[in-house]
């Protein structure tokens, strides 16, 4: 057994066959794309979070002075610093599209890859395909970074056109009160480009592996639900301190979070057996 | 006929619900047809992914198309093809790109893919529904379908679980027509799997019956029926079933091994065709007449329900 183990391993070390993951890729993401039932859901979340709130903040920041002194008076002085380091009538903007948004955005690329990941191998159970996918010669580590690209590519996706989106908004809608483009900052820049994949990643090394367990996408969502969402709620709380703190606290976080997520997935390939899934059909 | 398609020995696999093919012993050869007959839950199923290398046997080795399954599943799935049992289409694509998704999962260029799938979607009717939606499609449209995408990377050898479940008469003739043009064509290698012996005894060289995981038999029909009777079996006609004086004065006769009354005269089973003429003047000495006298070769369903009906009597003790 140890014998055939090991000649197992040497051939799976081949290299990526990226033409088989580019073909799954565009097979999975062309469904997500024409499935109005995934995409309504998956897009409802960002448009509150990065529409409506940064217009909602911008006409509040426009009218009345909104002081925010009360609040940013109750956060350590650290880090209400670069808070009250602008001038009062910016400091509702600062804080809020500037500071408190920026960890729950990071929700938008977790709760995206959490639904498609959900769906990688349950939802081929679901569909009564993935007998054929086993009947491929479609080497199993390729099949799985086909799916994990699956939930990697719209999570991502989806948090960076939205971010832009958001920025446009908030600098167009707070142009009045601040008079220069304060978005992105620093700090954005952080959490958009190193830690949103992060917690994508993340995401998907969770769901992936539930989705190989359950038999639909439905019991996965659940399941997910069960696992994802209290994880979530505890990441932003615990982010929201750090993001305050600065840049390079975020940095730090960030390569936490790829320390999880790249242990995740890789626990999850290893995992992952053609004889396995073929015993679950 | 060089060396053979498949070749496995000993083949065993195990899940938690018990044992689901027992020490599978067979080999078929190249553009050869096996029937793989048995009842539900026989193991057809499982052998098949298992010789497909999709599945890893608890013990047993097998070679297929001279690979190694379990080590060289990749390389061997290249050459195969596999009908599942439920066609396994995606019902978010059309017919045609269910097809081309999966040609060029196999490396086949997407020109070459769309191509030959139009091709062989047109050769199976499928043409004038190429383009649309799977969803609505009919058992036996679905069936089609995923027959032309066994087909697409020409396979050397294809393993058909059921083909024809869930069609319609009419369908399962043109399946099971389609499946003969297969096998001849080519000197294509094909593994069926079925418990319709209808199209067994149609399509099949050799057939493998299973029960409960073991092979029960395994040859031709006329191989299987040697070992299950001896002699042959003639029909005689005499209007009326055979009196009992008739049956025991044809039992006396030597060459007679078993002699059985009908609705309409007797099925004497004897040692050899010199046998016929004696069994025929016995009955005519006895006062019967008689008005035809045909030999009984066994067809596929004798031989399939009596290795069932010997399969069970062993089986049987097991059973609450
Ligand atoms: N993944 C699995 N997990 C547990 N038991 C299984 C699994 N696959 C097969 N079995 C069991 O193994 C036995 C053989 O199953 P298999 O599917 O090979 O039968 P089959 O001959 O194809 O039957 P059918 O005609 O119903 O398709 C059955 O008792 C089945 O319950
Ligand atoms: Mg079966």
């Amino acid at each position: 057994m140890t014998d055939s183990t090991a000649r197992v391993a040497t051939v799976e070390r081949e290299r990526v066959n990226w033409s088989v993951v580019r073909v799954m890729l565009g097979r999975d993401l062309g469904a997500i794309v024409r499935s109005k039932a995934l995409i309504l859901p998956m897009l409802a979340l960002p448009l509150v979070l990065l529409v409506l709130l940064p217009a909602a903040i911008g006409l509040a920041a426009n009218g009345k002075q909104l002081r925010v002194e009360r609040f940013v008076d109750m956060l350590p002085s650290a880090l209400a610093a670069p808070v009250m380091a602008h001038p009062p009538q910016e400091r509702l903007v600062i804080l809020v599209l500037g500071y408190l948004v920026a960890p729950l955005f990071l929700i938008v690329p977790l709760m995206i890859s959490a639904v498609t990941a959900a769906d990688t191998f349950a939802g081929e159970k679901e569909r009564r395909t993935l007998e054929t996918l086993l009947h491929l010669p479609v080497r199993d580590r390729d099949l799985y970074i086909a799916k994990l690209l699956g939930g990697f590519i719209p999570a991502t996706a989806v948090a960076w056109s939205g971010f832009v989106i958001f920025a446009v908004i908030s600098n167009i809608v707070c142009w009045p009160v601040m008079h220069r483009l304060f978005l992105p900052t620093w700090l954005w820049m952080i959490v958009i480009l190193w830690l949103a994949p992060a917690v994508a990643a993340i995401g998907l090394g969770i769901m992936v592996r539930v989705s190989i367990r359950v038999n639909n996408t439905q019991e996965a969502q659940q399941l997910g639900g069960a696992v994802v969402l209290p994880l979530v709620i505890l990441a932003v709380g615990q982010t929201t301190g750090l993001l305050l703190a600065g840049p390079k606290v975020a940095f730090g976080a960030g390569i936490v979070l790829w320390a999880i997520a790249i242990w995740l997935n890789i626990r999850g390939a290893r995992a992952y057996a053609r004889d396995t899934m073929a015993t679950r059909l | 006929m060089g060396e053979p398609a498949i070749i496995c020995d000993g083949l065993t696999r195990d899940f938690p619900s018990g044992r689901a093919l027992d020490g599978l012993t067979i080999d078929v050869q190249p553009g050869e047809v096996l029937a793989l007959l048995g009842p539900n839950g026989a193991g057809k199923t499982t052998t098949i992914r298992l010789l497909n290398g999709v599945l890893v046997p608890d013990s047993g080795t097998a070679t297929v198309l001279g690979m190694d399954p379990w080590r060289q599943g990749n390389e061997l799935r290249a050459r195969t093809g596999v009908l599942t049992e439920n066609a396994g289409l995606d019902e978010r694509f059309t017919a045609l790109e269910n097809l081309v998704v999966m040609a060029r999962l196999r490396g086949i260029d997407a020109d070459v893919a769309r191509r030959k799938a139009g091709d062989l979607l047109e050769r199976f009717g499928m043409g004038h529904r190429a383009d649309v939606k799977v969803q609505g499609f009919s058992t036996g449209q679905r069936k089609r379908v995923a027959l032309a995408r066994a087909l697409l990377h020409e396979p050397d050898l294809l393993f058909l679980d059921e083909p024809t479940s869930g069609l319609d008469p009419a369908a399962t003739r043109d399946v099971v027509d389609l499946i003969g043009s297969l096998a001849a064509e080519q000197g294509r290698t094909v593994v069926l799997c079925t418990h319709f012996l209808g199209e067994a005894g149609k399509l099949a060289n050799r057939m493998a019956v299973l029960f409960q995981g073991k092979l029960h038999a395994f040859g031709t029909p006329a191989e299987l029926a040697r070992g299950l009777w001896t002699g042959t079996e003639v029909r005689l006609d005499l209007d009326v079933p055979a009196p009992d004086a008739l049956l025991s004065s044809l039992g006396a006769l030597s060459m007679v091994i078993q002699a059985v009354p009908t609705p309409n005269g007797v099925v004497v089973r004897v040692a050899d065709r010199d046998a016929v003429p004696v069994v025929v003047a016995t009955c005519v000495a006895a006062g019967a007449p008689v008005y035809a006298v045909n030999p009984h070769d066994p067809s596929l369903e004798d031989v399939y329900f009596e290795i069932e009906a010997r399969a069970g009597a062993v089986a049987l003790p097991e059973e609450p």
